[in-house]
């Protein structure tokens, strides 16, 4: 599922993250498109309190990819 | 003749109506182009003002107005709920099943408060999401005395992401004066590991708050309320107990949507971000709330959006390319304080940068929720 949150400076792409994980079934994959440079901080950090799992982080031209898999309800 | 219909009577449906009527003047007053607004009740509900209500900065009535003063005498009101809308008929179908044939379509339902998606919501906490849990909450903090007061986030999304920095930052002024703070503690519960969205408004907010005596827990999402032992349990595995909670509601889009097939899981509505169509459908907008575009639903989001959408319905009505293009733009004040404010100003490629908290920038909220009725509402710019 891609979720596209470029241009998301309020409320920003890991709120969108946070809700669309919310929604999903566990297992479901998502790539989440920022522009937000703290993304690449924030995500991680996020993730790994939330206990889903970071599969990949890929540099983009004006933007950063995130592959992430819901790990649990 | 063609037919525009607008379903929703709040700041984008009015905005976009009223703009799409200027547009057309002559057409509409020739007959040759007919809008109508299709609206349950027909009362405009000025939502920015709640939070104005919950600190005696708005008057209760200086927040709604009867649709029809404000929509032009030449655009119909429809006041009827919708079942649902029917694209591959071209027609949108009333409750009683009265049917409104259409040319162009514009959605702006909104979003809808589901606070009873959170245990223990509706009996727990306090919001101000719609006029009347406003008005309770005022009375509640008026009668306030002291304790714990935890600001939370119940749901995503939800309208004015800036909201609960608001209420937090005026809640703490507030009770200085009156001369509680030092009886109270003030807690900010926020879903994500800051205080909001994106570095460049979260550090000044949490610069703020540090210097406030705020006390802030991130991330904590919440699971559910005890209204009787008075705590909020979050998913994170973290309990926190209140003497008094304001919590936002989750929020959906309209059931409309889902019931014409249009939404997402939420009833989001799939929309092209820039030429604000809906996904697949070349002769349905949408705008506001309504939409799943990852950016602030908020008022000044649906007013920017209505203008892009009004110019392209004029443009296409007129055989013109609708070539107009939303660019992301949002401006939202952030109350800090009772009388102070900055502001965020964005589209899709500039983030915010907001501007030290000033009196004048308050001010200039004051004079935008005064004229607005006027102004903003009657598209008179």
């Amino acid at each position: 599922m891609v979720v596209d949150a470029r241009g998301s400076w309020c409320p920003g792409p890991l709120m969108e993250l946070v809700r669309v994980i919310q929604e999903e079934a566990v297992g479901t994959e998502f790539e989440l498109l920022s522009s937000d440079e703290g993304s690449r901080k924030d995500i991680p950090l996020w993730i790994d309190k939330a206990g889903h799992q970071l599969l990949q982080i890929t540099n983009e031209p004006g933007f950063d990819r995130f592959i992430i898999r819901k790990s649990h309800a | 003749m063609k037919r525009v219909i607008v379903l929703g009577g709040g700041i984008g449906g009015t905005t976009v109506a009223n703009r799409i009527r200027k547009g057309l003047e002559a057409e509409v007053a020739a007959g040759q182009v007919q809008i109508q607004v299709v609206d349950r009740e027909g009362i405009h509900a000025y939502q920015p003002g709640y939070l104005m209500v919950v600190f005696d900065k708005m008057r209760p009535e200086e927040t709604k107005r009867d649709e029809s003063g404000l929509l032009h005498r030449s655009i119909q009101l429809v006041r009827a709920e919708i079942e649902k809308i029917d694209p591959a008929a071209n027609k949108v179908v009333l409750k009683g099943g009265k049917e409104l044939p259409y040319d162009v379509l514009v959605i702006a339902t909104g979003s809808v408060i589901h606070p009873e998606a959170v245990p223990g919501f509706t009996e727990g906490a306090h919001s101000f999401y719609d006029l009347a849990n406003a008005q309770k909450l005022r009375t509640a903090i008026q009668q306030f005395t002291g304790g714990k007061i935890l600001i939370a986030v119940a749901g995503m999304p939800y309208k004015c992401p800036v909201a609960p920095l608001e209420v937090t930052f005026m809640l703490d002024d507030y009770l200085r004066t009156r001369g509680l703070r030092d009886k109270t503690e003030i807690h900010y519960a926020y879903p994500i590991p800051k205080v909001f969205g994106i570095d460049t408004v979260a550090q000044p907010m949490q610069r703020l708050m540090a210097e406030r005596g705020i006390s802030i827990h991130v991330p904590f999402n919440v699971e559910r309320i005890d209204p009787v032992g008075k705590t909020v349990k979050g998913v994170e595995g973290e309990t926190i107990p209140f003497d008094l909670l304001i919590a936002i509601p989750p929020h959906r889009g309209s059931d409309v949507v889902g019931a014409s097939g249009l939404g997402d899981k939420g009833n989001w509505i799939p929309t092209d971000r820039f030429a604000l169509k809906v996904e697949g459908k070349e002769n349905i907008y949408v705008l506001g709330d309504a939409t799943n575009i990852p950016i602030s639903k908020a008022g000044s989001t649906a007013d920017y959006e209505a203008e892009v959408v009004a110019h392209n319905v004029v443009a296409a009505a007129r055989g013109e390319s609708p070539s107009a293009r939303y660019d992301g733009r949002v401006y939202c004040w952030i109350m800090t304080g009772m009388s102070q404010a900055t502001y965020i100003k964005f589209d899709y490629l500039h983030p915010p940068h907001p501007p030290t908290p000033s009196f004048a920038h308050y001010w200039n909220k004051v004079i935008y929720n005064r004229t607005y009725w006027d102004i903003t509402a009657r598209a008179l710019y």
